[in-house]
């Protein structure tokens, strides 16, 4: 049987999913190609990034863009986060493997 | 949990956002701007001095399968750097080569290639079609390029759709006109097609990215 309570509920909401998704492909994602990449609101996104950084999943860094000198906000995953990704899409494979479909 | 969506049906659902953004934020090159250079430098000089035989005495002119030999040799060259190059940037950036970037790259690129390249050989082979053969070649190696549009660079997808109007456009001059002047079994408009498309195409490719001063 597989214990649903090992879903890790920071993950599981769609919105943060999708950012840790996005910056397990790469080492660094700045805002804006965060934003752009997931279609979200200034405001949801800065919230669910608020949340992944408070739980110590995702590293914030201030620097400035190579190209325009502008600053920027870079994101990246922590050890932790990378390794609770892992785990939740093990449950995930988990779940399906063990489970019918309705 | 949502309560009234069932575990697997949520955790497939969430399985598939992940795969489908992830393969949408991975960026693969899968042809090198330098090995685009040296196959379009190399297409070029080919095309120039294959033209120039086929006009020469008849003797000279080159047969439909020397043709295709050349060509091969020169497919061959190309893609190995091609390899070669991708190899020492897989090594570069600490990733394995058969990284999940190549494998989605070589699945997408490889049916349209493969096909492509055995219709336009048996086109050659059997009744010495070199026209009609470069053009299959052309709208092919077009469909691969375009077949990695969901994962690859903007400079490849535009020479992708060069690759696919060119072919088009030539196909439907080449229907029209009964072989572009020459006859569908005239290896002087062959080598003068490769030449302007496989030739000058990669070229301008190469550049394009070289300027952008990201050369992988």
């Amino acid at each position: 049987m597989i214990d649903f309570s090992q879903l890790d509920r920071v993950i599981h909401e769609k919105g943060r999913l999708s950012i840790m998704t996005l910056l397990a492909t790469r080492e660094r994602w700045s805002f804006q190609d965060l934003k752009s990449n997931l279609t979200m609101s200034d405001g949801n996104l800065i919230s669910h990034l608020r949340t992944l950084t408070k739980e110590g999943y995702v590293r914030e860094n201030k620097t400035t863009a190579e190209r325009s000198a502008r600053p920027c906000t870079i994101y990246e995953l922590t050890s932790a986060g990378r390794s609770a990704f892992k785990g939740y899409i093990k449950v995930l494979e988990d779940i399906i493997k063990h489970s019918k479909p309705s | 949990m949502t309560d009234n969506i069932a575990p697997h049906d949520e955790a497939y659902e969430n399985l598939r956002i992940i795969r489908s953004l992830m393969e949408r934020a991975s960026i693969y090159r899968a042809l090198s701007a330098p090995a685009a250079l040296f196959g379009g430098v190399l297409a070029v000089a080919t095309s120039a001095w294959g033209y120039r035989h086929s006009l020469g005495d008849v003797q000279s002119a080159t047969a439909p399968r020397e043709f295709l030999t050349v060509w091969l040799i020169i497919l061959v060259l190309s893609g190995s750097l091609n390899l070669f190059l991708l190899f020492q940037d897989s090594q570069r950036r600490g990733q394995s080569f058969l990284s999940d970037g190549l494998r989605i790259a070589m699945r997408a690129l490889a049916p349209p290639l493969l096909s492509g390249g055995m219709l336009g050989a048996g086109l050659i082979c059997q009744g010495g079609q070199v026209v009609p053969a470069v053009l299959v070649w052309i709208i092919c190696y077009g469909l691969a390029l375009q077949a990695t549009m969901s994962f690859a660079p903007k400079s490849l997808i535009r020479l992708a759709r060069a690759f696919l109007i060119s072919g088009q456009l030539l196909t439907a001059a080449w229907a029209l006109t009964g072989g572009l002047g020459g006859g569908s079994s005239s290896t002087p408009t062959a080598w003068l097609l490769m030449g302007f498309t496989f030739g000058l195409c990669h070229i301008v490719y190469a550049a394009a990215v070289f300027a952008t001063k990201q050369p992988h």
